[in-house]
């Protein structure tokens, strides 16, 4: 136990490694978060299963590799970007290894008439400091999350979008992470700012070139004002070898709706905390998952719906096909506060186990305070029904293609919530390509 | 309306009372010799003060458990007396003989032994403070073969039986309270049901607390052999005091090839005044193992008393088909904390189990479900359905539902729902527009809620839970 303290504690001064070679932000304010957060950092742990937290997912073998931040230039070429750009989106912003590259990324004349702001955040830090202040690390604290602290020790990059007052941005806003050398400890950074009644729709998307083992800790903040829409859309597709970490943390304004559809297809061990926050009444948020895993992956989804005010509605459906000696994760905890009355809450958490090996761990959870509420939830986890694939047999199909169909239909009720086509086949055929490898 | 409903749910404790009956308590305090003197003076054999030695030596290692979502002061063990019995008198032949202050005892609380033994057919065992009293129907069960007794009876009248079980399905340091329990319990039930024996009655045990400050540690130990089967109720009341009294019980059930066990339990020790002052801590273990072919072991709970209660009767499913089942009303008023559930642990080919969880909240008090659901790799076909429902009555409350679901067998089949609910104004106003008044559509509503799980219970029991329900929420829904 000492030792692995001694270890962890270690390993997180190797990780912090870097840091103090970041420019200094011209915002003092900045400069002091950065250093709190490392601070902090240095004085919490690495995770063990003995958290209650971290329970089911072991990440010990994260501490057996040392990762740095990105030293030398990536190669990448733009046609080995291109293949993942989205032909709905007009905006996109392009990271590799965690690296803002402009050279990638485009933005089209004419949004910045209406006021729209897709940046980088580096470059943004000083020309809209004062939109910014209010809300950058305001939302993923870092107190008890050596991740996030992690991450907001190395906030420099990343993606700052704002979008005005009552503007409605039509197309979809790409924001890409592609990795493409080994031994790299990436923190990209999201900052997204809906003013009042403005809506807009934005795909995170991390990718990876090759098959190496590296990490990626990412945050991203949402913050809605009222009446604002956000479509969140996340896309985790790393390598295999990867590790992939994630906290994102949404508080919605009053009436506003946050929709959320997140997949998870690749990394060794991911794990994704979404913290949503209705703070004010009316609010509204739906939260969909998948996770697709096989081999020896491990996918962990934490997500907390935070019901503070009244009159909100929450909607969740989790759903995770298990195969080879994969592992899949959910915690799903719903609060409901003493002042929110009339919270309506829903949440469904079902799993698929395909292999003998497979594991699925899962809790829903919920906390109530308040009495004028309706609250439910489900969690099932089984295999496919034998009935179901008895009836398409007598259809004609064989054994596998009805096992394939309905094991593509399971996952494809997620994938279809996704309002981006080009996106949605694709992933529709990511899902295919899975389910009839067997 | 919210006044009605306040009425509804305040009415004092009943049976608030002390039996001055001359006590032989122990000093207070815990340490080897405290259990050697429990050993001396229940003139033990050599290889249960070992056990009990060898509980305590584990228990030193332990931290008190803090996960379960409840609060209370930091228990000082040191100032509890851990052992206390009336003083022994002579032998008693007939029911006569019994201390008449017990008996009226009984009588407040509703429980005329004879009485019920004649009418309904119950062998009451009766624990008063931790020795057994009286027992009746012993002789009739004896007939068929079946050994129901005082544990402490049982240690020397069928040591190779207790030594054979006790400790084998809750290990002397599976927990903090187990632990402390299997050091210093003083008496509790033995039951033996040897094969192919179906226990012709409801076998039954009245425990009651009494004498302030003393822990009372309870040991149940029940052994169904191959296709016997047998039902038993366990109800506590406990009189009124302001200082927290700890109960830390233990009961292990055992149930081999095609035997049942049915535990049902109506607990309404004192919870404590309208404050959140005193009542008792009810820190139970209680886990069957079913361990043989087709076996099944049912517990079904109606938790109404206790300031805090901690409990998760479980089911270790070990038997291949065998079957578990968890039926349990919780209902919390006051400042009353409840963090209870259950464990099914399914490690044998087609083992199916039930849980049904219904928990009322009201006043300021704190309810949680938390239930573990494992399904071992070797577990294939398992089959769990879980429901958790939560009532919540007044803004103050709380409900929590903490489910965790393993599964690592990908031919088993697990299903959890859970919902939260209160009590209309809709509702209320259907029942008053067909003349029903407040007091009473509540009492149906809630009935209705619990229906499930009251059905389960033996007849009398059912009759007592609904009764004590209506009282435990009287005034307080609105």
């Amino acid at each position: 136990m000492s030792l692995s303290m001694v270890t962890g504690s270690s390993y997180l001064e190797s990780l912090l490694q870097g840091q103090p070679q970041l420019p200094s932000s011209p915002l003092a304010w900045l400069n002091q978060l950065r250093a709190d957060a490392v601070e902090r950092a240095s004085t919490l742990k690495v995770p063990t299963t003995r958290d209650e937290e971290w329970r089911f997912t072991d990440i010990s073998p994260l501490s057996n590799l040392s990762f740095q931040p990105v030293r030398a230039e990536s190669s990448l070429s733009i046609a080995d970007a291109e293949k993942f750009y989205l032909e709905e989106a007009a905006i996109r912003l392009v990271f590799v290894d965690g690296v803002y590259a402009p050279q990638l990324s485009g933005q089209p004349h004419g949004t910045k008439d209406v006021g729209l702001v897709v940046t980088n955040l580096s470059e943004a830090v000083a020309a809209h400091a004062a939109a910014i202040e209010p809300h950058l690390g305001r939302y993923a604290g870092f107190q008890d999350n050596v991740f996030a602290a992690l991450n907001t020790a190395f906030l420099h990059d990343g993606a700052l979008i704002l979008v005005p007052r009552s503007v409605v941005v039509e197309k979809p806003v790409h924001l890409l992470f592609i990795a493409t050398q080994k031994e790299v400890a990436s923190h990209p950074r999201c900052l997204l700012i809906a003013e009042s009644g403005s809506a807009v729709t934005i795909v995170e998307d991390y990718v990876s070139l090759q098959e190496d083992a590296y990490v990626t800790n990412a945050v991203t903040e949402i913050a809605l004002a009222d009446n604002a829409q956000v479509d969140h859309i996340r896309v985790q597709r790393d390598s295999n070898e990867a590790f992939h970490i994630a906290n994102c943390a949404v508080s919605l304004a009053h009436a506003s709706r946050y929709r959320s559809v997140s997949v998870a297809l690749g990394a060794r061990i991911s794990r994704y905390n979404l913290n949503t926050l209705l703070a004010a009444e009316g609010a509204e948020c739906a939260i969909d998952g998948l996770a697709l895993i096989t081999g020896r992956q491990l996918a962990d989804t934490h997500t907390c719906i935070d019901h503070a005010k009244p009159h909100g509605t929450s909607t969740q459906s989790h759903k995770c096909i298990v195969d080879g000696a994969a592992h899949a994760v959910f915690n799903g905890k719903i609060v409901v506060r003493p002042d929110a009355q009339r919270t309506d809450s829903s949440q469904s958490s079902r799993n698929l186990l395909l292999n003998a090996k497979a594991r699925v761990d899962t809790k829903p959870q919920l906390e109530i305070f308040a009495d004028d509420v309706k609250c439910a939830h489900g969690a099932t986890v089984g295999q496919l029904d034998n009935e179901e694939v008895f009836y398409l047999k007598s259809r004609g199909l064989s054994e596998i293609t009805a096992r394939n169909l309905l094991t593509y239909a399971f996952g494809a009720e997620i994938i279809d919530r996704i309002s981006i086509a080009s996106l949605k086949h694709r992933l529709e055929q990511t899902v295919l390509e899975q389910t009839q490898r067997n | 309306m919210s006044a009605v409903l306040q009425n509804l749910v305040n009415q004092p404790y009943k049976h608030g009372f002390v039996t001055d009956i001359e006590s032989d308590i122990a000093p207070r305090g815990l340490s080897e010799d405290t259990i050697k003197l429990i050993s001396a003076k229940k003139d033990e054999p050599e290889w249960l003060l070992e056990f009990r030695l060898k509980a305590y030596q584990q228990w030193l290692k332990m931290e008190e458990p803090k996960w379960p979502n409840v609060k209370y002061p930091k228990i000082d063990f040191q100032a509890i007396s851990y052992y206390s019995a009336p003083k022994p008198k002579k032998k008693l032949s007939s029911m006569d003989e019994v201390d008449p202050e017990l008996l009226r005892t009984f009588e407040k609380l509703g429980v005329p032994m004879h009485e019920r033994a004649a009418l309904a057919g119950v062998a009451v065992d009766v624990i008063f403070d931790s020795v057994s009293v009286a027992t009746t129907y012993k002789q009739k069960l004896a007939e068929v073969g079946i050994i129901f007794c005082s544990i402490s009876e049982a240690v020397h009248m069928h040591p190779e039986l207790v030594k054979q079980y006790l400790g084998t399905v809750v290990p002397v340091g599976d927990n903090y309270y187990a632990a402390l329990n299997s050091a210093v319990f003083t008496d509790g039930t033995f039951c033996f049901l040897p094969k192919g024996v179906k226990c012709p009655m409801d076998l039954s045990t009245y425990f009651r607390i009494n004498t302030e400050e003393s822990g009372q540690f309870e040991r149940t130990l029940i052994i169904a052999e191959e296709g016997a089967s047998v039902s038993y109720l366990e109800g506590c009341t406990a009189p009124k005091f302001d200082t927290n009294q700890l109960h830390a019980a233990v009961v292990e059930l055992v149930a081999l090839d095609n035997a049942d066990i049915k535990y049902s339990t109506v607990q309404n020790w004192y919870a404590g005044d309208e404050n959140g002052l005193g009542g008792i801590y009810n820190f139970v273990t209680k886990r069957g193992l079913a361990k043989g072919v087709n076996s099944r072991i049912s517990w079904t709970q109606v938790e109404t008393g206790s300031a805090i209660t901690w409990k998760y009767p479980s089911c270790v499913l070990q038997g291949d088909n065998s079957v578990g089942e968890f039926y349990s009303v919780a209902v919390t008023n006051n400042y009353q904390q409840a963090d209870t559930g259950t464990k099914m642990v399914h490690l044998g080919k087609n083992t199916r189990s039930t849980i049904v969880s219904k928990g009322i909240s009201a006043g300021h008090s704190n309810n949680s479900y938390r239930g573990l659901v494992r399904i071992a790799p070797t577990a294939a076909g398992a089959r769990n359905y879980s429901q958790c429902d939560s009532m919540l009555i007044g803004g103050e409350c709380s409900a929590n539902t903490f489910p965790y679901i393993q599964v690592r067998n990908h031919t088993a089949k697990v299903e959890h729902e859970a919902s939260t609910s209160k009590i209309g104004e809709d509702q209320l106003f259907y029942f008053a527009q067909r003349g029903i008044g407040n007091e009473e559509a509540v009492s149906m509503i809630i009935n209705g809620f619990c229906k499930d799980v009251f059905q389960q219970l033996p007849m009398e029991f059912a009759v007592e839970a609904t009764k004590l329900l209506g009282f435990k929420l009287e005034g307080s829904v609105g």
